[in-house]
């Protein structure tokens, strides 16, 4: 792990320059932000019942989040469907960028190990993907004080914000193998595909009953109240997230490059 | 004698698609090597192969006495390399294209970014993002990457591409500086055989994947065709005379009179006077070597080289 400071200062420096994470980061405050009107409209029939059909879907998620616990779960919620599009955003620019703007080929013939360029992509795509969740729950809770929700205390909040933490640490661990993804696709399309894809699955599994074993699921039932995980659903995500980065650097390091 | 580039038997196949085959290679410390084709003859294939970047599907290659394996470190630490076109970080600048490109090759000092900027001519674009450069800048700031960690060896794809004539003039004295001045080898692929050959020491020219030939650039000039170029107001009897005298001429499609034997070539003034004292005295009499590129043509078998137009 030669140089990894290096490898860290050069993915930070590419991703800083290219203001991705400040346009991931203002993307995400939509929801949170739309969140919050949709609350506020289904708190004032007068407005909402202007407003036809985002009424019904405003009562809709007022009806779900009618306290700051329920509040704080649908942020866990909304994280773990809509960051995990965010998060697979930014790991697609982070690996895929190389392939689509021809840099790759300048990282291969190098006295550095690929294993500390590709622990600096993965070191880089975390601390990105963890800095939009912080935003998104730091927005996300002062949202709720300026709609003044009830029910709030410090407890709940610490409870809440340790829910919200957890199922960001695993979509993270589940957004990793995405890697592979934009290495193999060397590209965008491919890790964006696959994601669509695997929220297609999640939803399959939860009607047939195996969301619990099918990692890509883990995050979205650990927010339910009443989650059926095992021990075996979070073995499962761990043992994905560590395939997908060990099967990113095998690709990195034995796969043609003609590119 | 050491070789920085070797290659024995190297080869890569796609499916039935044989890009290179049977390439066995040896360049030179202090050389430099010119690996001529046409677009799509083998030559990136080959340098890939030789970056450690595809594997060979026969053979190997040794780049600085080392066995080059898929995803090592070594022996990259010596080597500077240009594959295709430039590319660089479009959203950063040439400064820190630069300086990632020195944090790529641990143990080049802070300083080399400034003075490799200053080598290649680039210090008016250094602030300037690279997405925004020229073509010709561009390929300055590869070259830039390449040599920023003064390298032993220098493997290029196509280096002069983009470059205007001045920037080509000063591609060039890099390269005999690196290569004479300070013992580098240089390792270029090329399709213009004319660039090459006021280059390079040596020209190895490859074709549909397979090494045709190899030659030093004193062959290159004795291999070149030529001929003797007649230009006479009575075309049918300056030929005869010629005919009559023991001189293998041949009249061309637009009235030209032409020889190709070397006594022709060497003594152009002894045909001057059978012709003279034939009675058809020539208004114009040339001797005229094939060009480069012709012959390079010829050699691939795209060309009749000195054709009879």
């Amino acid at each position: 792990m030669n140089n990894l400071s290096d490898m860290i200062w050069i993915e930070l420096r590419k991703a800083i320059r290219s203001r991705m994470p400040l346009w991931t980061a203002l993307g995400s405050l939509f929801m949170p932000m739309g969140v919050a009107l949709l609350i506020l409209l289904a708190k004032n029939p007068e407005l909402s019942q202007k407003l036809g059909l985002i009424s019904a879907k405003a009562n809709l998620i007022a009806y779900s989040a009618t306290d700051w616990p329920s509040y704080l779960v649908l942020f866990a919620e909304i994280i773990s469907a809509g960051g995990f599009f965010f998060f697979i955003l930014a790991i697609s620019w982070v690996f895929g960028r190389e392939f689509a703007d021809g840099t790759l080929k300048d990282m291969l013939a190098v006295p550095v190990q690929r294993s500390s360029i590709l622990l600096a992509k993965f070191t880089v795509v975390t601390a990105w993907c963890a800095a939009m969740a912080i935003i998104i729950l730091l927005f996300g809770l002062v949202m709720g004080a300026i709609i003044q929700l009830p029910g709030g205390s410090l407890s709940i909040i610490i409870n809440g914000i340790t829910v919200a933490t957890i199922t960001v640490c695993l979509v993270i661990a589940v957004v990793l193998p995405f890697a592979l993804f934009a290495s193999v696709g060397r590209g965008y399309l491919l890790p964006m595909a696959v994601a669509i894809l695997t929220l297609i699955m999640a939803n399959m599994m939860m009607v047939v009953g195996w969301a619990e074993y099918f990692p890509w699921a883990v995050p979205m039932l650990y927010v339910q109240e009443e989650s059926s995980l095992t021990p075996i659903s979070y073995w499962i995500v761990i043992f994905t997230s560590l395939a997908g980065m060990i099967s990113t650097y095998l690709w990195w390091k034995y796969a043609d490059q003609n590119r | 004698m050491n070789m920085p580039i070797e290659t024995e038997d190297l080869g890569k196949c796609y499916g039935d698609v044989r890009a290179v085959e049977h390439l066995s290679l040896r360049v030179a410390q202090g050389e430099i090597y010119a690996f001529l084709g046409l677009n799509g003859a083998g030559k990136t294939t080959t340098i890939r192969m030789l970056l450690g970047m595809i594997k060979p599907t026969t053979g190997y290659a040794r780049v600085l006495q080392t066995k080059v394996r898929l995803g090592n470190r070594e022996p990259w630490e010596s080597v500077g390399y240009l594959v295709e076109d430039p590319h660089a970080y479009p959203e950063l600048t040439v400064y820190e294209n630069l300086e990632v490109t020195r944090r790529l090759h641990p143990g080049t000092p802070p300083k080399a970014v400034g003075q490799i900027i200053e080598r290649m001519g680039l210090g008016a674009y250094a602030s300037r993002r690279a997405g925004t450069l020229s073509h010709g800048n561009a390929q300055r700031l590869g070259l830039a990457k390449a040599l920023i960690h003064d390298p032993r060896l220098l493997i290029l794809d196509e280096p002069a591409n983009g470059l205007d004539p001045a920037g080509i003039v000063e591609i060039r004295e890099l390269l005999l500086e690196l290569t004479i001045g300070q013992g580098g080898t240089v390792f270029m692929s090329s399709h213009i055989l004319a660039e090459v050959s006021r280059l390079a020491g040596r020209i190895g020219i490859i074709h549909e994947g397979r090494l045709l030939q190899e030659l030093g650039i004193g062959e290159l000039e004795q291999n070149r065709r030529r001929r003797l170029l007649i230009r006479v107001r009575d075309v049918e009897s300056a030929h005869r005379t010629l005919i009559d005298a023991g001189q293998p001429a041949e009249i061309l499609q637009d009235g030209t009179i032409e020889l190709k034997n070397t006594f022709s070539i060497e003594c152009p003034d002894d045909i001057n006077r059978i012709l003279v004292n034939g009675g058809t005295p020539p208004t114009q009499l040339m001797v005229e070597e094939e060009e480069l590129e012709q012959y390079f043509l010829r050699l691939v078998g795209m060309d009749g080289g000195l054709q009879n137009e």
